[in-house]
């Protein structure tokens, strides 16, 4: 089944065979968390780098609550701490809006980063800046594997499962 | 959640109205062909919902984008599904996915969000004016939800103000979205006395 993640939500899953896809995503991130080995995966889909109040009704909007959130999202789904690996995708900047100035995109994938950090949680792979529109796709279960795809352009492989990892490094 | 009430909405949607009617008459004369235009809605949404108002998330659009700036703040957002940006680019003789292609949908956007804005802008006494339009060609969820945020705002809802306007001839429909920020919208009601 896919859930389809909208703007300011956040979803886990430990289903094989489950999809979580955030779709349409501009200056907004697509952050996944990966157990990789257990098959377990969280998706948020996270709008501004900053909370302008302490416990907003929702707290995935922002980088600075959605990280925390997420991890214990995963956590209950059965993924090991030691073990979760992050990948974002996300963060165009489509239009320049004047008036501040400050690029959002930019300024939310730079937060979602430093949050990763914080939670000493590694980043495996990224795709985002430039100016065009992303989706992420995340296949839960054994077989997890994380696709991007820009408008019009065609899916791309960001990470795979563990043996295929492993099979990698051997080659 | 909803913080306007159904008589400022039915204010806006009038507005939206007058607004939209005045940009399909420009509109028209400049192509030189009839321009047909829906009732609009005005509807205050939150923003994951506001996403999905023209479509699934996916699909591709030719967007344009003109901010507007003055007295009231806001977002005019035309969104063109390819074959219709073909069909009115045709008109010329031009492709959509070219620089002649987006110039052109960028001066239709001009137009169209001058004509809505210099109205709204009379009948309502502020001063008004668009910022140079911005096209794209790219996922209609990636370009709302871009400009829905645009400012990096935190904003629970948008007031989504939906007008569709067809070229009769070319058989060519788009999407006019006037998106105004938070605090235009209580300027705008205040003015009208609501």
């Amino acid at each position: 089944m896919e859930t389809v993640v909208r703007m300011g939500e956040a979803s886990a899953s430990s289903s094989a065979g489950d999809t979580l896809a955030c779709i349409g995503l501009g200056s907004c991130i697509g952050l996944a968390l990966v157990d990789r080995a257990k098959g377990v995966a969280a998706l948020a889909h996270v709008m501004l780098p900053e909370s302008s109040q302490p416990d907003p009704p929702q707290p995935h909007k922002f980088a600075d609550l959605a990280v925390p959130a997420l991890v214990d999202m995963v956590l209950a789904e059965g993924a090991s701490r030691m073990r979760l690996e992050a990948c974002l995708v996300g963060g165009a900047a489509m239009f320049q809006f004047g008036g501040s100035g400050q690029d959002i995109g930019q300024r939310n994938a730079q937060a979602v980063t430093k949050l990763l950090g914080e939670h000493r949680i590694p980043v495996r792979a990224t795709a985002t800046g430039g100016s065009k529109g992303r989706t992420i796709r995340v296949a839960v279960g054994n077989e997890m594997s994380i696709t991007v795809r820009e408008a019009g352009g065609s899916e791309e492989h960001l990470l795979g499962n563990v043996a295929a990892g492993k099979a990698a490094l051997v080659a | 959640m909803t913080t306007f009430s159904d008589l400022q909405l039915d204010a806006l949607r009038e507005l939206a109205n007058i607004g939209s009617g005045n940009a399909g008459t420009a509109l028209g004369s400049m192509l030189g062909k009839s321009v047909d235009i829906s009732v609009p809605t005005a509807a205050a949404l939150p923003l994951a919902e506001a996403v999905a108002i023209a479509g699934a998330p996916d699909e591709l659009r030719y967007g344009v984008v003109v901010p507007i700036v003055g007295d009231f703040e806001a977002i005019v957002v035309l969104l063109f599904p390819e074959e219709d940006a073909k069909r009115l680019c045709g008109i010329y003789g031009i492709e959509p996915s070219t620089p002649d292609g987006f110039s052109m949908l960028g001066e239709v956007g001009n137009i169209l969000g001058t004509n809505y804005i210099n109205v709204l802008a009379q009948m309502v006494g502020m001063e008004l004016e668009p910022d140079p339009p911005q096209v794209v060609a790219d996922m209609l969820g990636s370009i709302l939800s871009t400009v829905l945020i645009g400012r990096g705002e935190d904003v629970e809802e948008a007031l989504v103000l939906d007008s569709d306007l067809l070229v009769e001839d070319e058989n060519c429909s788009l999407s006019f979205l006037l998106l105004p920020n938070h605090g235009g919208i209580k300027e705008l009601l205040g003015r009208l006395g609501l």
